[in-house]
């Protein structure tokens, strides 16, 4: 095999989702009447905010080799703060700022500091008393979901503030501000991974952590970031959900966990850590989102969707095997 | 003990009930390899860890350069100067070389306050360190889990030849190598020792020993077992003090 043609394949191999994407949008527009319209995609990419911003949180922690199973609840806690505090109607109380932008900072801090603090304690947990993050992260996906139907009980919040609402019906080139922050996010963090220090040592860490501490680097501060990192931003996916609902429900949010998961491992990050990176993750939740419309323009019952996801998540990880073998004899 | 790099004084090591090391005192000088043997279990490798960061011993204490020494972390034994090349590979195999090379040390430029890693200056200096050593990698962008067993082990030997430091622990280093790596290995340490490095070499092999170091010292069952010139001892011998045949007495006393 020349050096030329393996390059190629490389290339194919690290970017694979994103041609599946293609293939999958070129086998919807040319077959489902109605779906090549420039309205279908961005309305992809809105859909796809919520799960996308989440996703970059969960994929950071699974990129070090751990888990966390927590980011549905959280962004369901941010949402509900956020709903609370913001919303006039339903159990919102309704707070007025003025001028009353600063409520979209105000709202924007409250949801990501709420999940950086679970975030912190997952880590602190995982990293200093060595329990199982598959566990720790268990225990706050169930005890985060139960404060949320504690503090609404069980009712809803509605009515957000027009300003905050203001990022979901505002559009800059036909797309909603709050999937422009979905998209920065991936920008943002997919910078982040590959080109500074501590998204390199997060990959390294996920590799052989042994051979990190060894080489100096600081192993538990760095998983305790990523941790916080991906609490915060699943309360930034929260802050996103509340706006796009405009308020919230006790049950806002229940299984983007498992859509999380699926973009994830369709995006390339393996769950033995240290591989994949975030743009994949991208084009997976795109990939899942224009499943997802596709399914609704042919007239399917939405349930369909749920088997759909569960066989492209067989079907990533069967990739992934398939890929590493290639990739063996590539070498 | 004038011009000592590193001095250890009656360091001891429990796990529990265990004793792994009950006493060990030896010093390493500037510019000198030490080669460090003795059979399975005799408590090298726990001895390294003390040395590196890795562990903590139960009592007793080092002297590096003069001054009291005891590392926290391999973060702080590296600050200090002392590297150190594991028995199992400190490499992450997900990473391509060059980010193995530099881990822990990356250089970055500064981009709007933000460190930037600068791939093509690390790409350079490794290039550069790699060929110097005379070990040939096709492409310095490959994951390091395509390379081989002896690709992986000259990397790690390049790393600790480039960073040096002021004393480097190797800990079993050429169990992969081929017979021209491990020459070329050898002379590697030489390289280093002869820019004033001081160097401990754990090794199994009674003929490495006599080729590169100067002064070789023995463990056996958690003591010293015997600390001899090279020039003034035999592998027989040498044999013997890792075997317990001979008590103390062929030490630097007798010898």
């Amino acid at each position: 095999m020349t050096s030329q043609t393996r390059k190629i394949l490389e290339f194919v191999l690290d970017n694979l989702v994103w041609f599946m994407l293609a293939f999958v949008l070129a086998v919807f527009s040319a077959l489902i009447p109605n779906y090549f319209q420039t309205g279908i995609f961005t309305n992809i990419i809105e859909a796809s905010s919520v799960l996308g911003v989440m996703s970059i949180g969960l994929a950071l922690v699974i990129i070090t080799g751990h888990m966390d199973l927590s980011v549905e609840s959280v962004a369901a806690l941010s949402a509900m703060a956020v709903g609370i505090l913001f919303c006039s109607a339903g159990i919102g109380i309704g707070i007025k700022l003025s001028p009353e932008w600063l409520m979209v900072p105000v709202s924007l801090l409250v949801a990501c500091a709420i999940g950086a603090l679970i975030g912190f304690f997952n880590g602190f947990l995982v990293v200093k008393l060595k329990m199982s993050a598959f566990i720790i992260t268990l225990a706050s996906f169930i005890w985060v979901r139960g404060i949320v139907l504690a503090i609404s009980g069980g009712r809803s919040a509605q009515d957000l503030a027009p300003a905050i609402r203001w990022f979901a019906i505002e559009r800059l080139l036909g797309i909603p501000l709050s999937a422009w922050i979905a998209i920065a996010c991936f920008l943002l963090f997919s910078v982040m991974m590959a080109k500074t220090p501590f998204g390199r040592h997060l990959v390294m860490i996920g590799g052989n952590e042994t051979a990190t501490f060894r080489a100096g680097i600081p192993v538990n501060r760095n998983l305790i970031l990523a941790f916080v990192m991906a609490g915060a931003i699943a309360g930034l996916a929260g802050w996103l959900l509340a706006i796009r609902t405009s308020g919230a429900t006790a049950n806002l949010g229940v299984g983007l966990l498992f859509n999380a998961f699926a973009a994830v491992v369709i995006g390339g990050i393996s769950l033995k850590g240290g591989v994949g990176g975030l743009p994949g993750v991208y084009a997976g939740v795109l990939l899942l989102s224009s499943i997802n419309t596709a399914i609704n323009l042919m007239g399917l019952p939405a349930n369909y969707t749920q088997v759909i996801h569960g066989l492209l998540v067989l079907a990533a990880v069967l990739l992934d095997m398939f890929k590493q073998r290639l990739r063996a004899r590539l070498a | 003990m004038t011009g000592k790099l590193l001095v250890l004084d009656n360091i001891r090591k429990n796990f529990g009930a265990i004793e792994a090391l009950k006493g060990i005192s030896f010093s390493i000088g500037k510019g000198e390899v030490v080669a460090l043997l003795g059979d399975n279990g005799a408590g090298k490798s726990t001895l390294v860890k003390i040395i590196s960061g890795g562990l903590q011993p139960t009592s007793g204490r080092m002297l590096f350069e003069g001054e009291e020494y005891q590392a926290k972390s391999p973060a702080q034994a590296k600050d200090a100067g002392i590297e150190t090349v594991y028995q199992d590979l400190s490499l992450c195999t997900n990473v391509d070389v060059v980010g193995n090379f530099f881990m822990g040390r990356e250089i970055t430029r500064k981009v709007a306050g933000i460190p930037i890693l600068d791939e093509r200056a690390m790409e350079t200096i490794t290039r550069k360190a790699l060929t110097d050593a005379g070990t040939r990698i096709p492409s310095l962008r490959t994951k390091v889990e395509h390379l081989s067993g002896g690709q992986r082990q000259a990397i790690e030997l390049n790393r600790f030849v480039h960073w040096g430091g002021k004393l480097v622990l190797l800990d079993e280093p050429f169990a992969a190598l081929g017979v021209e790596q491990t020459r070329r290995g050898l002379d590697m340490i030489r390289h280093v020792a002869n820019q004033g490095i001081g160097v401990v070499i754990i090794t199994h092999i009674m003929q490495q020993a006599f080729q590169v170091a100067d002064r070789i010292v023995v463990i056996r069952h958690g003591v010293v077992a015997g600390d001899v010139e090279r020039s003034k001892t035999s592998p027989d011998a040498v044999i013997e003090m890792i075997t317990g045949q001979t008590l103390a007495g062929a030490g630097p006393a007798s010898g």
